[in-house]
């Protein structure tokens, strides 16, 4: 008898014991936390780079190009003798559009270029911003100076970008700054003098021009391969045009905006 | 020998009770493990939570650890912190040599000559002590001679003492004293003390103040916690205890053990389902709402319902079964919990999703049919204020026979005088009284001719339909209003064709007979530009589905030309409260021009001309729509009215309807339009004062759930989960016929709600806020019943949301407004174009500017076709007709939410007086080549206003407030972003602004504020100053 009650009572508690004991137990776990990689720099060997060259035409008749109205800051109108005319279509002598900003549309894709030396320049001048269309690296500075007798308020309107706008009197400190994410085209207007425009467009590559006078452009240095080039007006719809460049060769490409 | 036979074995003996036994023991046994299982294992989940969370959290936190202590070497690192840990060690250097010595006074000579005093001292003093208790105690005054006499002896006892000598040496030396030399021994010790501890605490005051300091500077740049911080929350874990946390509101009697599993709600690192795994640990979102509603005064469950005390399983906890009747707010809904405090309001902040289910509510009618406490006040305030004023009416009359019976007492000479004295001045008590009443029924009557200009109607009014409507259009709308205009209010009713025909011959036949003037025809193409740039599209939209254009707010006009007339629409837009004929509601009659012919009166009637010509009653003169007027000329409205009326499918065809003009139909019809309720949201002629059809939802969350009619679908609702609140509205919602489905029903026995196309999201927010509308278990100090200037907020919202205020402008950060959406205003250049922004106008605008501009925009009795303050924009601020008290709420809303004080007191006399150098001064730097003020803004001649693109300045003095118009000065962009107002005009030198530009010769040796002197000189124009800048009359 006094061994089954022993056994018993063992039995009991050995499974008091077993149960007693405090709840399950938790898993831990590792979470893996990923480290950033690193993006690598492409470098553009100079004995295979690319040139992407060309022209934007204009086709039809170019429309009259209106006239700046200054009168209501005399500062500004007694800086010029002859009138102003507006820059949203200047169509060149030789029928190639001028201020039409191209650049590589797609086809760099997780490539990143060396970060721009230096900045760009936009100036006020006689009232008006020079030059009309410009276009800069996304982080690069862009330098704003005042050459006019007036102050004038630098006020662009980005959608992507964070929006300011600031003054600078007449001989004033330069304002720098930059957009550090690419958009295309960034609209600036001046506060006080309504009929001032000036586009920017930012990407993150070097690879854009502006057409001046001649109507031409040139993107060199391009690496070898096959591109979208995009030719953006800030009147007309913006074209397209894809472009196979092989290494060391220069491709030519035309493009014609139709006016109405 | 006869065989014994062999006795039967003794039960005692032989029967074994042990299968028995051992049965019971083994039931008893598996008992015992059954409960030890559960009470370790299965009945308490919470314990196997709290061990994974403890784990999970640790590991969470030791891989933070890294990172934070990375982030805090980096401000170790900055120069600041540098600065500040050289300074420490220095003013430590500095103050080390005289802590040293305190220190070596203190733990050499006072604390060691202390410690071999105290302990016979405080013998003896304790002695002494309980010997003076029996003293107090004592009875006679020859036992307390006795005990006095004890006292005095030992104090006078000498004792032996082995003392710390006083002079640092270490040496002890021996005294022998009485108590009272002990005494001043120990006081002269202890006060020796306390002034070196004092003096420590003061040597070292620049190193804790530098300290402080530092740990502040961390504080600040640490995002996070700092590795201190963790460590702490690691050793908490550490000692982390296994029990249920709960949450004791003693108040209300609340227990909300919640906390037991989800325990990551209040740390102080954020957590989400994937820092820890597990969806339970996630830490509150939204840690603002904690801050305010703090979990130790309102727990959990209030806001989010479920069975706050349960722990054994999550399905009890939450509430997810049959027995608890308030599961647990899912996700989509959780804002349901704010209804039941927030009751009073419209909009609540940080519950966007009650919000939409609110303005649904009343923007879609629901109201017409469904009562709910606090939508559309309006018709009972005004039924609650007559009604008042007849019995205040009753009582006067009751006051002025009492008091002509007193007279009459008074006067008979039989009366006595004490008598006739005492009755005088009753009387003239009476007389008071009586006035008093006068001037109560005065306010009562501006209340309710206010509130008649506040009762508005979801829906147009019917009455109109002969002079408005094309009659065979009236059965086409009626059948399917959602086929004609995808974005309409009206839903759609499940009528029968000779229902459908009864009701529109009765409308049609009780409508009230009118001429409209006759306009010749508009130019369509003028019309357009004018629809589309003076600001209809912020209510009104045209386009169908993806080229949808405009606000919802008001009807879809893309098909209007099918609908209605050209002459109707003239009369319309030029100004929509206009109506045929006045209501008078004591005769229940629109009045004609025979009832004013009678009377002698002409057949006029608006807001100055609007008491019947019959009774004196006042009449209802206008239509009760929101919409308001905006003050057009009249080929403006021409052109517009001529516009509309090519909006339209030239496809569209419509059948004849004779039957309209059917009289045995209008009874018929007008018995089945009081089924339908159609009085609860239009005015018709007849079913003026008929109440609203449906139950009132006031507290329809609580409702029992047995008495909401789930009809046929009980037990299908039970088996697949949704019977409870939640799964009731939203079928009914989607599909309000939902629960007739298999049922076998008249037409009239029918379910009457009418399916209104709402869209999934809309759906959800109106189940939020009937699942929030429940009497609240929480006492009415919970509630949120603010009586200061936030109430005015609350009030102030119901007026926005009723006017659509956020069409045209943006009250609140980030909200867009319609104007925002609408292709054109995508050009940058039209952004100035927009309607100004009204975050802070409180803060901008004098009150009193702010009475005048709401009640007309115009800021002008002859010249109202423009808008008052910026002529320069397209869009035109309506003139809206609010009543007094609804222009005393609006600025009393925008006043509160910029915190301002009321009554305002005009700071004119306030602010500095400028000297006549200093008018010269502003003026000159105000008109000088460098600063571009008078290149934008309006100076009230109109010439220079032709260009002009910003508000009138000159006028600024009796519009703006001067600590606004400091502040906008120096940064526009803040108060207002996106402004064409140029930033930077000042910059700061010093302790003062000065301007960002060339300044005038004059402003040489000033030394003050030149952004201030500008502030005082716009506000202490002179008409002398204002004509010298060319201005014309400022203040329009």
């Amino acid at each position: 008898m006094n061994r089954k009650t022993l056994s018993s009572i063992a039995t009991l508690a050995l499974l008091l014991g077993a149960f007693g004991c405090g709840g399950g137990s938790g898993s831990s776990e590792a979470v893996k936390t990923d480290a950033p990689a690193a993006t690598a720099v492409t470098k553009v060997d100079p004995a295979t780079a690319a040139t992407i060259t060309g022209k934007v035409a204009f086709a039809g008749k170019a429309p009259a190009r209106n006239r700046l109205i200054m009168d209501a800051e005399p500062d500004c109108k007694a800086l010029h003798s002859a009138p102003v005319l507006g820059e949203e279509v200047v169509v060149n002598a030789n029928g190639t559009l001028a201020n039409v900003f191209v650049y590589v549309k797609a086809g760099l894709e997780g490539k990143t270029f060396e970060p721009a030396q230096g900045g760009i320049a936009l100036d006020q001048k006689g009232c008006v911003y020079r030059p009309h269309v410009s276009g800069a690296r996304a982080g690069q500075l862009i330098s704003i100076t005042n050459s006019d007798p007036t102050t004038h308020n630098i006020h662009p309107m980005p959608k992507v970008n964070r929006e300011w706008n600031r003054s600078q009197p007449p001989r004033g400190a330069n304002i720098e700054q930059s957009f550090p994410r690419p958009e295309i085209m960034i609209p600036v207007k001046c506060n006080v003098h309504p009929w001032m425009k000036s586009y920017i467009g930012v990407v993150d590559h070097p690879f854009f021009a502006v057409t001046g006078e001649q109507g031409t452009f040139e993107i060199k240095g391009l690496p070898p391969g096959e591109y979208t080039i995009a030719a953006w007006h800030e009147k007309y719809p913006a074209m397209e045009q894809k472009v196979t460049v092989a290494a060391s060769a220069s491709q030519a490409v035309e493009f014609t905006f139709k006016g109405d | 020998m006869p065989e014994t036979p062999t006795p039967e074995p003794d039960p005692v003996v032989s029967s074994s009770l042990s299968r028995a036994l051992l049965i019971s023991a083994l039931v008893v046994f598996l008992t015992l493990v059954w409960g030890i299982a559960d009470e370790t294992f299965f009945m308490r989940p919470w314990k196997r939570y709290q061990s994974r969370f403890v784990d999970k959290y640790t590991a969470h936190l030791k891989r933070l650890q890294p990172a934070q202590a990375q982030g805090e070497e980096g401000i170790h690192k900055t120069a600041t912190y540098q600065k500040l840990a050289q300074q420490i060690e220095e003013a430590k250097k500095q103050a080390a040599p005289q802590r040293a010595a305190i220190n070596k006074e203190l733990n050499e000579s006072i604390r060691p000559r202390l410690e071999s005093l105290q302990v016979k001292y405080q013998e003896v003093r304790s002695h002494i002590a309980a010997l003076t208790y029996e003293l107090e105690t004592a009875g006679g005054e020859g036992s307390k001679k006795s005990i006095r006499a004890d006292i005095e002896e030992v104090r006078k006892e000498r004792h032996d003492l082995d003392l710390v000598k006083a002079d640092g040496s270490g040496g002890v030396e021996r005294q022998e004293w009485d108590f009272a030399e002990m005494e001043r021994e120990y006081d002269r010790l202890k006060q020796r003390r306390a002034e070196l501890q004092t003096e420590v605490i003061r040597a070292s005051a620049p190193v804790s103040a530098l300290e402080r300091q530092r740990d502040a500077y961390v504080k600040e740049q640490m995002t996070g916690l700092t590795r201190e911080q963790i460590q702490g929350l690691l050793n908490k874990m550490d000692q982390f205890p296994s029990d249920i946390k709960q949450i004791h509101v003693r108040q209300i009697d609340l227990v909300d053990r919640c906390e037991s599993c989800h325990l990551g709600t209040r740390e102080p690192v954020e957590l989400t389902k994937a820092s820890l795994g597990e969806a339970v640990f996630a830490g509150h979102p939204t840690r603002d709402l904690l801050k305010i509603h703090n979990p130790e005064r309102f727990g959990c469950s209030p806001c989010h319902n479920g069975n706050g005390v349960a722990t054994t399983s999550v399905i009890k906890a939450h509430g997810y079964y049959k027995h608890w009747l308030w599961p647990l707010f899912k996700q989509e809904n959780i804002e349901a919990g704010c209804q039941q405090c927030h009751v009073r309001e419209i909009v609540t902040d940080h519950a966007e999703t009650l919000n939409q289910g609110r303005e649904l509510f009343r923007g879609r009618g629901c109201n017409g049919c469904h009562r709910f406490e606090g939508f559309d006040r309006e018709p009972e305030l005004l039924q609650a204020a007559r009604q008042q004023m007849r019995q205040i009416e009753m009582e006067r009359a009751d006051a002025e026979r009492e008091m002509a019976r007193t007279f009459q007492k008074i006067d008979d000479p039989k009366t006595p005088l004490e008598e006739a004295d005492r009755l005088k001045a009753r009387a003239d008590q009476i007389r008071v009284n009586a006035n008093r009443m006068n001037e109560r029924l005065e306010q009562l009557d501006v209340q309710a001719s206010n509130l008649m200009r506040e009762v508005k109607k979801i829906g147009p009014s019917l009455k109109e339909v002969r002079v408005k409507l094309r009659k065979e259009w009236i059965p086409v709308w009626i059948k399917d209003p959602h086929e004609f205009r995808q974005t309409t209010k009206m839903p759609t009713f499940r009528l029968s064709e000779e229902e459908i025909q009864a009701i529109a011959a009765f409308l049609w036949q009780s409508g009230v007979e009118g001429k409209l003037a006759d306009h010749p025809m508009g130019n369509a193409g003028r019309g357009k530009e004018l629809f589309e740039t003076r600001g209809c599209l912020a209510c009104h939209s045209v386009g169908e589905g993806d080229k949808l254009m405009g606000g919802t707010f008001a009807a879809n006009l893309s098909r209007v030309g099918e609908k209605t007339n050209y002459q109707y629409l003239v009369r319309w837009v030029h100004n929509p409260r206009e109506r045929t004929r006045p209501y008078c509601a004591l005769e229940k009659k629109d009045l004609g021009p025979a009832d004013y012919a009678k009377a002698g009166k002409p057949f006029r009637f608006d807001l100055a001309n609007a008491v019947c010509p019959n009774d004196g009653y006042t009449l209802q003169v206008q239509q009760m729509t929101v919409m308001p007027s905006l003050r057009l000329t009249g080929e403006e409205t021409r052109d517009i009215a001529a516009y509309l009326t090519t909006l339209k499918r030239p496809e569209a065809s419509y059948a004849a309807a004779p039957y309209l003009d059917d009289p045995q139909l209008k009874q018929k019809g007008m018995s089945l339009a009081r089924n339908y309720g159609c009085a609860g949201c239009h005015e018709i002629a007849g079913l003026e004062d008929e109440g609203r059809i449906g139950t009132e939802l006031t507290k329809e969350g609580s409702k029992p759930i047995e008495r909401l009619d789930f009809a046929l679908f009980g037990h299908p609702a039970k088996n697949e989960g949704w019977y409870n609140h939640k799964g009731f509205f939203e079928r009914k919602l989607k599909q309000p016929d939902f629960f007739d489905q298999g049922k076998v029903r008249t037409q009239l026995e029918r379910l009457k709600m009418p399916n209104f196309h709402l869209a999934g999201p809309e759906i959800n927010a109106l189940t939020t806020f009937l699942l929030g509308s429940v009497e609240s278990q929480l006492p009415e100090t919970f509630h949120y019943r603010p009586e200061d200037q936030r109430r005015d907020i609350q009030e102030g919202w119901w007026i926005v949301r009723k006017y659509n205020c956020m069409g045209c402008h943006v009250l609140r950060a980030n909200q867009p407004s319609v104007f925002m959406t609408l292709p054109r205003y995508q050009d940058p250049d039209w952004k100035e174009q927009l309607p100004p922004q009204l975050v802070g106008e409180g803060a901008r605008v004098d009150p009193n500017w702010l009475v005048r501009f709401l009640a007309n925009p115009a800021l002008s009795e002859s010249d109202t076709n423009r808008n008052g303050l910026r002529p320069y924009l397209k869009a035109r601020m309506p003139t809206f007709t609010f009543s007094e008290g609804e222009v005393d709420k609006l600025v009393r809303f925008f006043m509160a939410l910029s915190s301002q004080a009321t009554p305002y007191i005009q700071p004119k006399l306030k602010l500095e007086q400028l000297s006549e150098t200093e008018r010269t001064m502003a003026r000159q730097l105000f008109t000088s080549k460098g600063a571009p003020c008078l290149k934008c803004h309006a100076t009230g001649n109109a010439a220079h206003d032709a260009r002009a693109t910003a508000p009138n300045f000159l006028a600024a003095k009796d519009r703006l407030k001067p600590g606004w118009t400091y502040r906008w000065m120096l940064d526009p962009a803040r108060i207002a972003p996106g402004t064409s107002m140029p930033s930077e005009l000042f910059r700061r030198e010093g302790t003062r602004w000065v301007f960002n530009g060339p300044v005038p010769d004059s402003f040489k040796g000033y030394s003050k504020d030149h952004a201030d002197l500008l502030v005082r000189y716009m506000f202490q124009f002179t008409p002398e100053e204002i004509r010298r800048l060319g201005g014309g009359v400022a203040g329009n």
